[in-house]
């Protein structure tokens, strides 16, 4: 250790700060600062960036992570958190999105044709299909609703082979429960739509704040234009009133003066 | 309180060698929060921080087995966090996303929006709060890192150098360095808190 503190030994005064320092040293320091205005200002600075640190929380996330080890060996273990996606190979969720979107679309009985009138979406139950060409597939979509089981079944089997062959000890688990296989099935994909509802619908939310901001922005734009529009007409109606005026004055100092002689 | 005395974290790491994962879990719960909040701190996004904290556990429990004790669990787990910490990093420098703003949930945001205060206006304030965190992000890696460890860990210079694989002057030089970086920055933007005359002492 040196026998007294200078003002350039910044180690020493960030060790005072957060105090790991020993008692020899913290009685130098203290000296120092009683007669350094700048080092017992700079310490202070530094004291309430320390302060400012403090208001620094992160959010309240949800987390309660839980390790399940499987019985298995291979001791494959996963962690049980409400996830976004899981280890799912990113083609399968591609292929669920559109599973999900496919059978949105049937539910939701939406049509999309494109023809001689331009295209044409319409959705709900409401109206009937018209009678044209290109709206048989749409018909024949709402008479195949039933139908679209066996193919998700089918698609399901496939990603379940799938995520077997990429974590052959996490599809085991529900293999002894064969019986039980489509429930569980059934489980995931619902799972797997109210994910992606839940994704659908913070995007929606991000369309309509921005939609709503757009809006916003154009309110005030609008309001700032009709602003000047006013302005302008003001003025342009002031300068009027006041040519006017001019030519007023001018005629009655005219018509009041005595005609030349 | 609980029915008995609490283990400590060595006695967990044990447990749950002998092939009792419910000792884990209880470290998990133990060490969730620090371990998400320093990551978030580092990488300063709620969702990833959480990926990074549940690979951290995950990478915890089955390395486990060769985790000898040669330095505090907390400290071995930080260790992990900060690593994967760093790989999101590079992975971000290396393919930046646009996404909506960290913290402010969109969902929440147009629910919340009224017809007298506008979007802008809701943004700002909910980003008041962390203007700290944003200077922080304008700090080198290490520097940021390095006052994380300290000032929210309570990690001794030590401790920080070891797990940063550093001198322990470098540690006390990247602590200073980076306050002082704060501390401008922070006065240029008006913070009033980091002008006062108290004496730290």
């Amino acid at each position: 250790m040196t026998e007294t503190f200078t003002c350039d030994d910044k180690e020493q005064l960030v060790a005072y700060l957060y105090d790991e320092v020993d008692g020899i040293t913290r009685r130098r320091i203290e000296e120092h600062l009683r007669l350094c205005d700048a080092c017992s200002a700079e310490l202070d600075g530094l004291g309430g960036v320390r302060r400012e640190l403090a208001t620094w929380t992160p959010p309240e996330a949800a987390l309660g992570f839980r390790i399940t080890a499987a019985e298995e060996p291979a001791a494959v273990e996963t962690v049980a958190r409400p996830s976004r996606w899981p280890h799912i190979p990113a083609w399968a969720q591609a292929a669920a999105a559109v599973l999900v979107v496919a059978a949105g679309l049937s539910i939701a009985n939406l049509q999309i044709r494109y023809g001689a009138d331009g295209l044409v979406v319409t959705t709900g139950w409401m109206g009937t299909p018209s009678a044209d060409p290109g709206a048989s597939a749409t018909a024949a979509a709402k008479t195949e609703t039933p139908d679209w089981r066996p193919a998700l079944a089918a698609l399901e089997q496939s990603l379940r082979q799938e995520i077997h062959d990429v974590h052959p000890a996490a599809a085991s688990t529900p293999a002894p429960a064969s019986a039980r296989g489509g429930d569980v099935s059934l489980q995931r994909v619902t799972d797997l739509i109210e994910q992606s509802e839940r994704r659908q619908k913070q995007e929606l939310a991000l369309r309509l704040v921005q939609f709503g901001r757009d809006l916003e922005v154009q309110r005030r734009t609008d309001l700032v234009r009709i602003n000047q529009g006013f302005g302008q007409f003001e003025g342009r109606a002031g300068a009027e009133i006041a040519r006017q005026r001019q030519m007023i004055d001018y005629i009655m100092r005219v018509s009041a003066q005595p005609p030349p002689q | 309180m609980l029915p008995q005395v609490a283990m400590t974290d060595e006695e967990l790491v044990a447990r749950t060698v002998a092939g009792d994962s419910d000792s884990f879990n209880q470290l998990i719960k133990r060490w969730e929060r620090p371990i998400y909040a320093l990551a978030y701190r580092t990488i300063g996004r709620d969702e990833d921080a959480r990926d990074v904290c549940q690979e951290t556990f995950l990478r915890a429990f089955r390395a486990l087995p060769g985790f000898k004790g040669q330095a505090k669990f907390s400290s071995w787990l930080y260790r992990i966090t900060l690593n994967l910490c760093r790989d999101w990093i590079r992975r971000q420098r290396r393919t930046p996303i646009v996404s909506a703003p960290e913290g402010v949930d969109v969902v929440e945001l147009a629910s919340e929006q009224g017809p007298v205060e506008s979007i802008e206006d809701l943004v700002a304030r909910k980003q008041l709060s962390r203007t700290v965190g944003e200077a922080m992000r304008f700090l080198p890696e290490e520097q940021r890192t390095a006052i994380i460890l300290k000032e929210y860990h309570g990690l001794t210079f030590q401790e920080i150098a070891d797990l940063q694989g550093c001198p322990l002057s470098t540690v006390k030089t990247r602590l200073y360095q980076g306050l002082s970086v704060l501390r401008r920055r922070l006065e240029a933007e008006g913070r009033t808190g980091v002008r006062t005359t108290e004496k730290a002492s």
